[in-house]
């Protein structure tokens, strides 16, 4: 597979398949949306048995094209173990949120444009993950938005308008902020080199005094914390993913809150070392903050969808807290994380649309008990919620668990605060899982309920199964990026001690 | 012994573009007397023959450079690479104009010739540093302008349109033209390049010219707060012209401007910028936030296009060549996506009952599904959501903000995309997420459905493959910056 554009044809292969539903009846556009997502699905897992994990924390996969020499600016592809699970995460959550739509009750008109967007989405996603260069980065960060207002705007729920609106403004404003920070970035380089550079292999040269670093900082801070969302800055998502068809909040949730997790890390903390050490304090306890709030927020919600999207930012906390120990147990936990909540939450949101589709309701008191008579369905739903909580041998397990380690190895206090946190997180899955199993309600509607099957149940399968791996086999996933992490260490301390 | 004046004769072949441009213009004006009832498509080829003839000398004759008629007109890569935009505006605009004008019953013979007029005098707006001849082309684009907006007879906004352009257009002129007699008085030159170099006695002179000189641009130009006549004369002028004056008029004014920013001396930078700038957060802040609330979408788009002047003026507070790349790919930028933009109403403007209101809009995905997605390309763009050249062209401005370290500025411009973000994107979702409110009759001949959908498609292409449009603008920045 030496020399073959894996990044390219993953690109490319989606955007094929907007060009054949561009030119086919309506009915077939979803099996031809199905079928290119699970080839580039299938393409990935192929590309497994090509990864040199051996040298993980180096890019491989590698493709330059030229867009302006004069300024440094290219089309730079690449994966290392971080970016590499993370467009694993992203073919597989596509193909779920496509196999879903197919069976949607939603999505019953304008379904060209839907699965053209959705498409869209995929080649958007993964030239996020695979961006070597920041302002390529930047660009594929923004047209994800595009694709997202629109299935917001569409096939959402009642108050879908009004929630598109808030997404694209929050994240295009934020968004500018980053900008100015790339280009400052390049110019900083330009001070220094003589040359401009947009390539994160230069830029990561650059050499700042502390107070522009602190502010360059906080311009891709403000970006990444929405996006992420961190706590104040959050109040966009509920809605977002609240009024998103369910295949929308599927995506949503599993990967374009990763770009924001993804971005802290490879960006913030790999681009402003010293910074992220001098503001590693702020940053654990507002992750903290994040994950005790969201928890109480989500408790309190009586929509099961935004039910579940506070649970996804309660989530986030712990990958922002976990990423901002900045050791390796610490790293370790908070990747875990992000790829154990994207099976999580595309589950989750699987589930609000599949109770949704039977007692066409949201509320979580009409949900009470509604589980009883599908037996297959309440496993699955089971397993994703006690994964979620972290039960140990749940895919979230590993990442709390070593965030607690983590914080441990700085004071015992922070690692009584994380389990303050966890202990929240695990209020409101419980109190989730008691509603759907354990309330009583009158059954005579209930036992008409159809049972997960077909291309619903595969969709759940094709979550649930990596859950139990990363609950399971941990090691799988921690050979992805463990090397990478400790080339991020090494790193750091080179530049922190360095000067 | 030194001769004082050295007999040159003139170069003609810098000069034969316009050569073509004005013999057209003449030819059309002769058609126009001979012909009591001209006829439109003779006069459309004509008109299309000459520029694209002179097109294509500019092409053939790309990288030629030098100064003739004594220093009074330069032709460099920068006036090459402005003109040739202009010409493929104004031949694009006569793919549009015939429909219009017939739907509007104001079908006029005289409308070829004064378009070649304005053509003239906007290439030699872009190609000269000397005062004169910037102000004959000045006179000579505007003029044209004031008899291109009034030009709908029947229309009662179109002649109140012209006639507040006209005399905020003669203030601007005669502003211009004091500017220019102080900086004469200074320097005892006429020559930009050396009246900005000379260092003369009276320092106050030539401050007190440029900046005389410098609003009277301003008011062409619609900058906060010479900006009075600009909706008015937007929203009265044929959406046609509107789209040209956005585009053509845009360019033909920035250029002198544009001209100046090599020229910015030392002991007087810090002024420049310091003005600029606060014209800049102003303009674009107004702009705005005016058009946030506006009802009428051709209005809106007056104003946005304020709010562009401002983000274009960001860039010349830059005065490196950093700045001056990011003004020139910006200012080709918005031709393109103004241009298109306003065209797009032009079109919808022939469909019975349309007022440009914002309410119309709704639906249009199912009734013109091809010209709602090229006009949300094009909205997108002006937003500047990659990988339009919109996107480009804001990101070059920050680039320069970034440079200079002016930050404050580049948060202001950040807060003013914000503001913009409401209105594009309100137009979007009521074209694509509300259900039909009335059906549209639209006749559009295919001509102009290609012409949009190229405009749109070389939007997101030009903005996509940076390189196309960068390898234009890099090379003739630094060409000014070296002189």
């Amino acid at each position: 597979m030496d020399g073959f554009p894996l990044i390219s044809v993953s690109m490319i292969l989606p955007l094929f398949g907007v060009f054949v539903i561009l030119f086919t009846k309506e009915e077939l556009s979803k099996w031809i949306a199905v079928f290119f997502s699970g080839l580039v699905f299938g393409i990935s897992l192929v590309s497994l048995f090509f990864f040199d994990f051996s040298r993980a924390g180096k890019v491989q996969f590698e493709e330059k094209y030229v867009l302006i020499p004069e300024l440094n600016l290219s089309l730079h592809l690449g994966f290392d173990g971080l970016s590499y699970l993370m467009y694993i995460l992203t073919t597989l959550v596509s193909l779920v949120a496509i196999l879903w739509s197919t069976r949607d009750h939603q999505i019953s008109h304008r379904l060209k444009e839907y699965y053209i967007w959705f498409l869209l989405t995929e080649t958007f996603l993964v030239g996020v993950f695979a961006s070597l260069d920041i302002m390529v980065f930047y660009v594929f960060y923004e047209l994800t938005l595009v694709p997202m207002f629109f299935v917001i705007g569409i096939w959402g729920y009642k108050l879908r308008l009004y929630s598109a609106y808030k997404f694209f403004i929050y994240i295009f404003v934020s968004s500018l902020f980053l900008l100015l920070g790339i280009v400052s970035l390049a110019v900083q380089h330009y001070r220094q080199f003589g040359k401009f550079s947009f390539n994160y292999f230069d830029l990561i040269n650059n050499k700042y005094d502390l107070t522009f670093e602190v502010f360059m900082f906080l311009l891709f801070l403000i970006a990444f914390a929405v996006k992420t969302p961190i706590v104040p800055f959050h109040t966009w998502l509920p809605d977002a993913h609240g009024e998103a068809p369910t295949a929308g909040s599927v995506v949503l949730a599993a990967v374009l809150l990763k770009m924001g997790t993804y971005a802290l890390l490879r960006f913030n903390i790999g681009l402003f070392p010293i910074a992220s050490v001098y503001l590693m304090p702020i940053m654990v306890l507002w992750g903290i903050f994040t994950i005790v709030f969201a928890s109480w927020f989500t408790i309190s919600q009586s929509n099961v969808k935004r039910f579940v999207a506070y649970s996804s930012v309660s989530h986030m906390g712990f990958v922002v807290t976990g990423m901002f120990l900045l050791n390796a147990e610490g790293l370790r936990a908070s990747i875990t994380e992000m790829f154990a909540h994207g099976l999580t939450s595309s589950a989750l949101f699987m589930m609000a649309g599949f109770i949704y589709n039977r007692l066409h309701s949201f509320n979580m008191q009409a949900l009470r008990g509604s589980i009883k008579f599908m037996p297959l369905f309440a496993v699955l739903v089971a397993i994703t919620g006690f994964s979620s909580m972290g039960l140990p041998g749940g895919s979230s397990f590993w990442g709390k668990f070593l965030t607690i380690v983590g914080a441990r190895e700085y004071t015992l206090l922070l690692a009584f605060l994380v389990v303050v946190g966890a202990f929240f997180s695990a209020v409101y899955v419980l109190y989730l899982l008691k509603t759907l199993y354990l309330d009583t309600k009158e059954e005579s509607r209930l036992i008409h309920f159809t049972d997960l099957r077909g291309f619903k149940l595969s969709a759940f399968l094709l979550v649930v199964i990596p859950m139990l791996m990363v609950g399971f086999l941990p090691f799988l996933f921690f050979a992805f990026y463990d090397l990478y992490i400790n080339s991020l260490l090494n790193y750091l301390v080179s530049r922190v001690m360095g000067g | 012994m030194e001769q004082l004046i050295s007999i040159e004769f003139p170069r003609f072949s810098l000069v034969l573009p316009e050569l073509v441009v004005l013999l057209t213009g003449f030819l059309l004006f002769s058609l126009d007397i001979v012909y009591k009832r001209i006829n439109h498509a003779l006069a459309i080829s004509v008109s299309l023959v000459g520029y694209l003839l002179a097109f294509l000398l500019l092409v053939f004759s790309w990288g030629v450079e030098g100064e003739t008629f004594y220093g009074l007109y330069k032709r460099d890569s920068f006036s090459s690479l402005m003109q040739a935009f202009m010409l493929l505006l104004t031949m694009t605009l006569l793919g549009f104009n015939y429909l219009y004008y017939k739907s509007k019953k104001s079908l006029y013979g005289e409308f070829y010739y004064i378009l070649s007029f304005t053509l003239i005098g906007g290439m030699f707006l872009v190609s000269s540093y000397n005062l004169v001849v910037l102000y004959v082309a000045l006179e000579a684009v505007s003029i044209a302008f004031y008899m291109l907006t009034a030009l709908l007879r029947s229309d009662f906004n179109s002649k109140e349109g012209a006639f507040k352009y006209l005399i905020l257009g003669g203030l601007s002129i005669a502003l211009a033209s004091y500017g220019a007699g102080f900086m004469y008085l200074y320097s005892g030159s006429l020559d930009l390049r050396y009246i900005l170099t000379h260092v003369g006695e009276n320092h106050y002179f030539l401050v007190l010219g440029l900046v005389l000189f410098l609003i009277g641009f301003a008011i062409k130009i619609g900058a906060v707060p010479f900006h009075f006549w600009l909706p008015d004369a937007y929203q009265g002028a044929p959406t046609p012209i509107t789209a040209y004056m956005a585009s053509f008029g845009k360019l033909a004014f920035f250029a002198p401007v544009v001209r100046l920013m090599p020229l910015v001396q030392e002991h007087f930078a810090y002024a420049w910028i310091t003005t600029t700038a606060i014209i800049s957060a102003l303009t674009m802040l107004y702009g705005n936030l005016t058009a946030l609330v506006q009802k009428d979408v051709k209005r809106l788009l007056a104003y946005s296009s304020i709010a562009h002047s401002g983000y274009i003026l960001a860039g010349i507070a830059v005065a490196e060549v950093i700045g001056l790349k990011a003004v020139i790919y910006f200012l080709l930028a918005y031709s393109l996506m103004g241009f298109g933009s306003f065209m797009v109403l032009a079109l919808l403007e022939r469909v019975p009952g349309w007022e440009n209101r914002l309410e119309q809009f709704s639906g249009m995905r199912f009734s013109a599904p091809w010209l709602a997605l090229s006009f949300m390309v094009m909205l997108l763009a002006l937003l500047g959501v990659p990988p339009t050249v919109g996107f480009i062209g804001k990101a070059l401005v920050f680039m320069s903000l970034s440079f200079e370290r002016l930050w404050w500025l580049a948060i202001v411009m950040i807060v003013a995309t914000g503001i913009s973000t409401g209105y594009y994107l309100r137009i979007t979702v009521l074209m694509f997420m509300k259900e039909q409110s009335n059906s549209l009759s639209l006749s559009v001949s295919n001509v102009e459905k290609f012409l949009i959908m190229l405009l749109s498609l070389a939007l997101v292409l030009i903005g996509a493959v940076p390189i196309i449009l960068w390898s234009f603008v890099s090379p003739s920045a630094e060409n000014l910056f070296m002189r």
